[in-house]
């Protein structure tokens, strides 16, 4: 499933991007996979096909997907396998609730360890 | 999530049979025209009468020689005949089974070919023979019976197409609140998108095109090479549908774009999970109608997305996650409702 919010402070090509990622780390997108045309998604959203082409770009330059003439846009069969991530973000979860922190202060947590 | 009842046994109430005068139109007229060309052909025969010998060829056999002889009258009184029995039939499924417009075009389509396809059978196998005294020397040519099965087409083609659709029919009622949802927030935008395939077409198509083309070979029979074509043709669009849930309903699609069928949201009454058993449930595989309205892009056994649609109708297509297809179908159907 493919959502965008058009309410949120993330930009709507940023957002489709975190989906394909998490599509990948959950094993929902499976590499070689072939992801919708730019043209159907962007219709189905009510999106600019450009915004849909620009997240696309994003996920090819990060080597997340393939863009191939005529295949359209393909799961690259290098995705960053993400079990690792997903379990530790699991494991933080959980220490989280623990301690009773907000959703909000532990983002915060992740948002300055990602920057230290 | 809920796996919904068998399809079939839950039915909705309100406008379960007005599909029923729908289904007689498309059935009588379409019976009508056939049977006109039926009657066309004997009335073709009928001015052919003094330039026909009194027994004409009628069968043949595998070496294109006649075995089999009647009378022209006999001819047209079969042929007749083999037009009320294939109409008949056809009549049948519409008028027991038309509650979807794709059905009703299915009886009117093969009941206008039946009368063409017969009176082209009758005509095409006289016309050769008039003037002749010797009718044990005629030919059958694959042409004339290539030529009676296709032409036929045409005008079926334009008989479904005649069929009106289904008129829109909004549900009244809101969808079950124990129905599976999507949680989206106001404004936010959903679709989920999803290649239906799998099951034995691929590989049952790939059977039947070369055992139907070893046989055009081995009988050097070139017109009969048409058949795999066709098969070819028809596999091609049943082996693969792409599947649409967004905010105006579900869309399913052949993979060679047609065919292809929407379901607005307005009109879905509950969408949810259940098991396709393809032989038991739909009568095999491919697009499938079936009793009550029923219709089907069956492609393998197994899970599958079935749509309860207002007017007694219901769509299944077996589909891999289907429960986030119904969850989402279902909030897009409660936004539909709050237009």
């Amino acid at each position: 499933m493919w959502r965008i919010d058009p309410a949120s402070d993330d930009p709507l090509y940023a957002q489709l991007v975190a989906q394909v990622r998490l599509g990948v780390a959950h094993g929902t997108l499976r590499p070689g996979e072939r992801l919708p045309s730019a043209r159907e998604l962007a219709a189905s959203l009510e999106l600019n096909m450009h915004t849909v082409l620009r997240a696309y770009q994003v996920l090819r330059d990060d080597g997340t997907l393939e863009l191939r003439r005529g295949r359209g846009a393909v799961v690259a069969s290098t995705a960053t396998d993400l079990t690792d991530v997903e379990r530790a973000v699991a494991d933080l979860a959980a220490a989280a609730r623990r301690a009773g922190l907000s959703v909000q202060t532990t983002t915060t947590l992740v948002t300055e360890a990602m920057h230290r | 999530m809920t796996t919904a009842p068998p399809p079939g046994a839950p039915r909705a109430r309100s406008g379960t049979e007005a599909w029923r005068p729908r289904a007689r139109r498309a059935t009588a007229w379409s019976s009508l025209v056939g049977l006109l060309f039926a009657l066309g052909a004997a009335v073709v025969v009928r001015a052919w009468r003094d330039e026909l010998p009194a027994q004409v060829a009628s069968h043949w056999s595998r070496g294109g020689v006649p075995d089999g002889f009647m009378s022209p009258t006999a001819l047209v009184l079969v042929g007749l005949a083999s037009t009320v029995a294939l109409c008949g039939l056809f009549a049948a499924i519409g008028l027991t089974q038309g509650a979807a417009a794709s059905t009703r075009r299915i009886t009117a389509a093969g009941c206008v070919w039946s009368g063409a396809f017969m009176a082209a059978v009758v005509v095409g196998t006289l016309a050769p023979q008039r003037g002749l005294a010797d009718p044990s020397q005629v030919g059958l040519s694959g042409a004339a019976l290539l030529t009676a099965v296709l032409l036929p087409l045409v005008p079926a083609g334009i008989a479904a197409a005649l069929v009106p659709g289904d008129p829109a029919m909004p549900a009244a009622e809101a969808v079950p609140a124990d129905a599976p949802r999507t949680a989206l927030r106001d404004g936010e935008r959903a679709v989920w998108l999803r290649r239906a395939t799998g099951g034995p077409g691929l590989a049952v198509g790939a059977v039947a095109v070369a055992l139907t083309t070893l046989a055009a070979a081995l009988t050097a029979e070139w017109t009969m090479l048409v058949v795999p074509v066709l098969l070819a043709a028809l596999f091609v669009t049943m082996f693969a549908f792409t599947v649409r849930v967004d905010p105006s309903g579900l869309t399913v699609r052949s993979a060679a774009r047609w065919p292809g069928t929407h379901v607005p949201a307005d009109e879905v009454v509950r969408a949810s999970v259940t098991q396709v058993r393809p032989l038991r449930d739909y009568g095999g595989w491919g697009w499938r109608t079936a009793r009550d309205g029923r219709v089907g892009v069956v492609l393998r056994g197994g899970q599958a997305l079935l749509v309860q649609r207002t007017g007694g109708r219901s769509f299944a297509v077996t589909v891999d996650d289907a429960a986030e297809a119904a969850a989402l179908l279902n909030t897009m159907a409660d936004r539909a409702r709050s237009r």
